[in-house]
């Protein structure tokens, strides 16, 4: 009961973050009959699925401070997972997903073990190194559509069980229940022991260890459940894009957009994620629509988005809620 | 024979990413930076190389130092305009910094250059090779090689026989200590980004004689690069030079040896996920790598 309770109790934020919160979520519940066109609303359920991956990532790279850059290899997993079962055995989506978070989960472990024995950039590179190794298996595996990716079957008629409708509206407030889901575990996370264990062994690890905090074990507990919320929103990719293949759900370019979502926003903060993805990922969206539509300007929105990623870890390196919170103290 | 053969072959991409390698392992050992923009530092060097030669009409072994130059100065340009003001803050900024830097250069090539894959087509060495009884060499992997010892041992001799590599290494062991001697601690800093620009340039000049250039092709190398200093020990020169080596061999013996077992899953596009998985193996059995003495 007291989970619960901690995980709906949002009353030690200020007023301004509780108002904001509210009409945030009365603009998401309205947003469908708002009249936006799809391209617009296609951007809303990119912008929650990423928050809720960068809510993910904040575990372990927010909270317990490890740079964590392999993300990418848990949105495949889930992903793959929901697609073959569907494909395969015709399983639907609401088993496959839970089967497809607890492979997330297993895996995370079998991989954490030996990989929180690292630090800082040991520990950074290993985790691409470990994101590339899986993407390459799965670029070479012909059981699973190797190279070519997988296409879900479509069916005639919209279909709950697998998740299949006509109309994105039903996809927007699919994830927008997993938004939510993410954020009172989130919040309840920040209150909870580990959470706390993880803050502590971020600022100084040898102290928290003298303390009786096993790092190791908390990191890894942190990790594996970071995979499990970016495997939801794998299985949510699989279902809403009816196609996956080894590179849109593992390349590399997906954990590291993963990670500087929750860091341009501000790691370690309960906002910051969402912050992050709703500056990067319209940015993203329109300046790839805008500009890459004109020939001969491939890939000067990413060179804006470099040059922001570059401007926020030279100047603050809390990111923009960082930037805020100075300003509220400035202010007060 | 044919062992011997992929044996030589390795020795030879060993020294290219020894080279690309040695870069990297400075820059570490002096700052304790990863620079994840190093590959595309390389790319540069490569497409500076390749523009060079194509619009000078000039061999791209002479305009290798159109590459050192362009990559020094990259080098040394990146230090004051961004790593300088990424050293203030934590472990994390810094490595998103670099971060940035690597997509920036990525895409910026892209946006000028297109993705195309390109080659160079003429050049004087291009397709001749050099056959040694029953071993076959291409003149471009040799001279390469040849070309990368030289500069390897050109920055060992700078570093350990020169007082400025003295200074440098002064720097690398302890700031504080080596700033009270008097050692401008931040030009150090940025010597060890344009040594490290410079030879990885020198790379991209003689890597692209025999490989294809895009603006994606540093992603590989830099993780190569990244194992190989891991092998060797992060700061360690030495261990770069061998550990590149080392992982030139094993990059060249193993689809051999999966064509001798006949496994299809030793194949050579498994080549450099062994790479990776060679890194993870390393640094989680011995973290201080053959030749560390940090951390």
């Amino acid at each position: 009961m007291e989970t619960l309770r901690d995980a709906f109790d949002f009353s030690d934020f200020s007023k301004a973050e509780r108002i904001g919160l509210g009409l945030f979520t009365i603009f998401l519940l309205v947003f469908p009959w708002l009249g936006a066109g799809s391209f617009v609303k296609a951007v809303m359920i990119q912008f929650l699925l990423f928050s809720l991956f960068g809510m993910g990532w904040n575990t372990i790279g927010g909270y317990g401070g490890q740079v964590e850059l392999g993300k990418a290899q848990y949105v495949g997993i889930g992903a793959y997972t929901v697609a073959l079962m569907m494909v395969w055995w015709k399983i639907p989506f609401w088993v496959s997903m839970p089967v497809g978070v607890l492979i997330a989960i297993g895996y995370s472990f079998m991989i954490g073990y030996p990989l929180f024995r690292l630090k800082g950039h040991y520990f950074a590179i290993a985790t691409i190194c470990t994101s590339l190794v899986l993407q390459d298996i799965f670029i070479n595996w012909k059981l699973v559509g190797a190279a070519k990716g997988i296409e879900l079957p479509i069916h005639d008629h919209p279909d709950f069980l697998f998740m299949q409708f006509k109309s994105d509206v039903y996809y927007f407030y699919f994830i927008m229940a997993l938004f939510y889901a993410g954020l009172f575990y989130m919040n309840w996370f920040r209150k909870s022991k580990l959470g706390y264990q993880l803050r502590m062994i971020k600022e100084d690890e040898d102290a928290a260890e003298s303390l009786g905090i096993d790092a190791r074990w908390c990191k890894i507990k942190a990790y594996s459940i970071a995979s499990a919320f970016v495997a939801v929103g794998g299985g949510f990719m699989a279902v809403y894009n009816l196609y996956i293949d080894p590179y849109s759900v593992m390349d590399l370019d997906l954990s590291i957009k993963i990670a500087l979502m929750a860091m341009l926003g501000g790691a370690g903060s309960m906002w910051g994620p969402i912050i992050g993805a709703a500056f990067l990922i319209p940015l993203d969206r329109f300046l790839g629509s805008w500009l890459g539509g004109q020939k001969g300007l491939i890939g000067v929105d990413f060179m804006i988005y470099a040059a922001m990623i570059m401007v926020v870890s030279a100047y603050q390196p809390r990111g923009i809620w960082g930037i805020i919170e100075q300003f509220r103290r400035k202010g007060a | 024979m044919i062992i011997l053969d992929a044996i030589i072959q390795g020795i030879l991409m060993g020294l290219l990413f020894a080279l690309v390698a040695l870069g990297l392992t400075i820059i570490f050992g002096v700052m304790d930076i990863v620079n994840f923009a190093h590959g595309e530092f390389l790319m540069i060097g490569m497409f500076t190389a390749y523009w060079t030669s194509l619009l000078l009409h000039v061999d791209p072994l002479i305009a290798l130092p159109t590459s050192a130059i362009v990559g020094t100065l990259l080098g040394v340009a990146s230090y004051y305009w961004l790593v300088k003001y990424l050293l203030r803050g934590p472990m994390i900024a810094q490595l998103f910094g670099t971060f940035g830097l690597m997509l920036f250069l990525r895409y910026l090539a892209q946006f000028l250059f297109g993705t195309d894959y390109r080659i160079v087509q003429k050049g004087l060495l291009v397709g001749k090779s050099l056959s040694l009884g029953p071993f076959i060499l291409d003149w471009t992997k040799l001279s390469a090689a040849i070309l990368s010892l030289f500069a390897f041992t050109l920055v060992y001799y700078l570093l350990h026989r020169t007082k400025l590599g003295r200074a440098l290494r002064a720097t690398a062991l302890n700031k504080e200590a080596a700033s009270y001697m008097g050692i401008k601690t931040d030009r150090m800093n940025a010597l060890a980004w344009a040594i490290g620009g410079g030879t990885v340039g020198i790379a991209g000049g003689l890597l692209v004689n025999f490989w294809y250039v895009y603006p994606t092709v540093g992603l590989l190398f830099v993780m190569i690069a990244f194992a190989s200093v891991a092998l060797g020990g992060f700061g360690s020169i030495k261990g770069a030079f061998f550990a590149g080596v080392i992982i030139g061999m094993i990059e060249m013996l193993f689809p051999v040896l999966g064509h001798l077992i006949g496994s299809d899953f030793l194949g050579p596009h498994f080549k450099f996920t062994l790479v990776y998985f060679a890194y993870f193996i390393i640094v989680v059995l011995r973290p201080q790598g053959l030749f560390g003495w940090k951390h």
